[in-house]
């Protein structure tokens, strides 16, 4: 019997999923900053990203103690393995919100001629986000039938960001150029947060289904 | 492997019958051409009895030639009757009974008519606990091939044994001390020279290091790597991570209950690859064993 073993790999189970709701509330929070120009939200972003880091060091640290003490097979391998990728996603994800909250105390993106910009980065923040949480959810569920479809949402993110990079393209003015490149550099990062929310749900797949395929 | 051709047995019923000794020879060449690989041992719906009581039921399974298959499972599961099948030694416990089949190279080793003695000469066994003679470490290794008519050179013989049972560096300047002076290490490697020394096509083990120190299991289990090179091995053991570092396939048997009479008996849940078995078992079974969630 190995109580305390699964005991412990059950905690750092949770912790993925409590990671991954920060990740998911910064994301949302750092959209929200930048486009209402709230530079204090924007610091708590930054200042949340310091949990973020700590959980990721601290699930890492603990999951190689687990592999270098208990050996894990089968399944809890596979979590494990599941555990020690997810928590990369998470952590890069963090980096992102960070980023953009970083680019919203930067710079004022509250002008007039930015406005349907600035629906265009709520939507996709508001996107990316709610693509971390389900891939969360998924996450916790164990659900593979749920991971699927994460990747068939990523296809909105991609269509935003896309259609955010013309209507950029498309603004006039040297004022606005400066600005146009931070934005799109905003709307790169939130499709990035997408993809590492896909990742996470093939690491919920490969967990539950033990294929490779959903190892890559 | 021995190229001279045995007789099963002089009184045997049945006619057509390839001697054993033929037929690994024959398949041994038939590998080393890199034909078709045919199990060393076909086992089919084999059931063991002890008296009334049944041990073992309905195993079906296919030994690879040149691989190491572990078997495992929880105590009482049937781990070491089902590998005392392999070379007839349950035959050496009153009452015990074996049904089904056990093909060796397409040869039933049950057949009647088929010497035991014979099909332990194939098939060679190393103890739980080495069990060295108390005779010098030469006599151990030659003694059973000069059982056997061993008519070639025994010094060489016994050097090139205890070569392959990476003993012969620590012992070649005292080979006619007492075998009992070695540590418990190098008593099991010389009991694997002894096997080896009668040129057998599979080796079974029945948790040959299980009571060593971890240095001394170490050194067994890098000497299976190298045996395998050369023979079949079958090895049950209770330690699961020895089985998933050196075994090619692994077999799992568990227990099963009658609930009105509570007798028990071992079937084989999952056998396959394994890096599958220890990665993502098919049966809910082999996971919770595995994993320590019972057993």
């Amino acid at each position: 019997m190995r109580e305390s073993f699964h005991r412990e790999l059950e905690s750092l189970d949770h912790e993925i999923v409590r990671m991954g709701a920060l990740v998911e509330q910064s994301t949302q929070m750092a959209t929200t900053a930048l486009i209402e120009c709230d530079k204090e939200l924007a610091q708590k972003v930054r200042d949340g990203d310091d949990e973020i880091d700590a959980v990721f060091l601290d699930i890492e640290k603990r999951s190689l103690t687990l592999l270098a003490q208990q050996a894990p097979v089968a399944g809890d391998l596979r979590l494990i393995v599941a555990i020690l990728r997810v928590v990369n996603d998470l952590e890069r994800s963090g980096d992102l919100a960070y980023n953009i909250a970083k680019l919203a105390q930067l710079e004022d993106f509250c002008q007039p001629e930015l406005k349907a910009v600035r629906s265009l980065v709520a939507e996709l923040g508001h996107a990316a986000a709610k693509l971390m949480g389900a891939a969360i959810d998924a996450w916790a569920a164990k659900d593979d039938q749920m991971a699927a479809g994460i990747a068939l949402q990523d296809d909105v993110l991609d269509n935003l960001h896309a259609k955010l990079i013309e209507r950029l393209v498309d603004l006039r003015g040297e004022e606005s150029l400066a600005s146009a490149i931070r934005l799109a550099m905003v709307g790169r990062y939130l499709e990035r947060i997408g993809d590492h929310a896909v990742n996470l749900s093939e690491r919920v797949r490969y967990f539950v289904t033990g294929d490779e395929e959903h190892l890559g | 492997m021995s190229p001279e051709t045995l007789p099963v047995d002089a009184n045997s019923e049945r006619t057509g019958v390839t001697p054993l000794a033929a037929v690994a020879a024959r398949d041994d060449s038939e590998i080393s051409q890199g034909l078709a690989e045919k199990p060393v041992f076909a086992v089919r719906d084999l059931s063991v009895h002890y008296g009334k009581s049944i041990a073992l039921k309905g195993v079906t399974m296919d030994i690879r030639p040149r691989r190491i298959t572990a078997i495992i499972g929880p105590s009482g599961c049937g781990k070491s009757t089902l590998i005392r099948c392999f070379n007839r030694m349950n035959e050496l416990i009153p009452g015990a009974q074996v049904s089904g089949e056990i093909l060796y190279h397409g040869e039933d080793i049950y057949a009647s008519g088929v010497d035991p003695v014979v099909v332990r000469r194939h098939i060679g066994m190393v103890f739980q606990r080495p069990n060295p003679f108390p005779k010098s470490i030469y006599d151990n290794v030659a003694f059973g091939a000069k059982i056997n008519g061993y008519r070639g050179d025994m010094d060489e013989l016994v050097e090139r044994s205890l070569r392959r049972a990476a003993l012969w560096d620590e012992v070649k300047g005292k080979l006619k001390k007492s075998a009992l002076d070695l540590s418990g290490g190098q008593q099991q490697r010389l009991c694997i020279a002894r096997a080896i020394a009668v040129e057998p096509d599979v080796i079974l083990m029945d948790e040959p290091a299980s009571a060593l120190d971890p240095i001394a299991t170490t050194r067994i289990e890098d000497l299976m790597q190298e045996l395998k090179q050369e023979y079949s091995i079958i090895i049950v053991t209770h330690n699961m991570q020895q089985a998933a570092r050196v075994s090619d396939e692994t077999a799992f048997l568990y227990t099963e209950v009658d609930a009105e009479t509570s007798a028990r008996w071992g079937i084989l849940v999952e056998f396959g690859d394994t890096g599958q078995i220890f990665t993502k078992p098919r049966d809910k079974r082999t996971e919770d064993y595995v994993s320590g969630r019972f057993g």
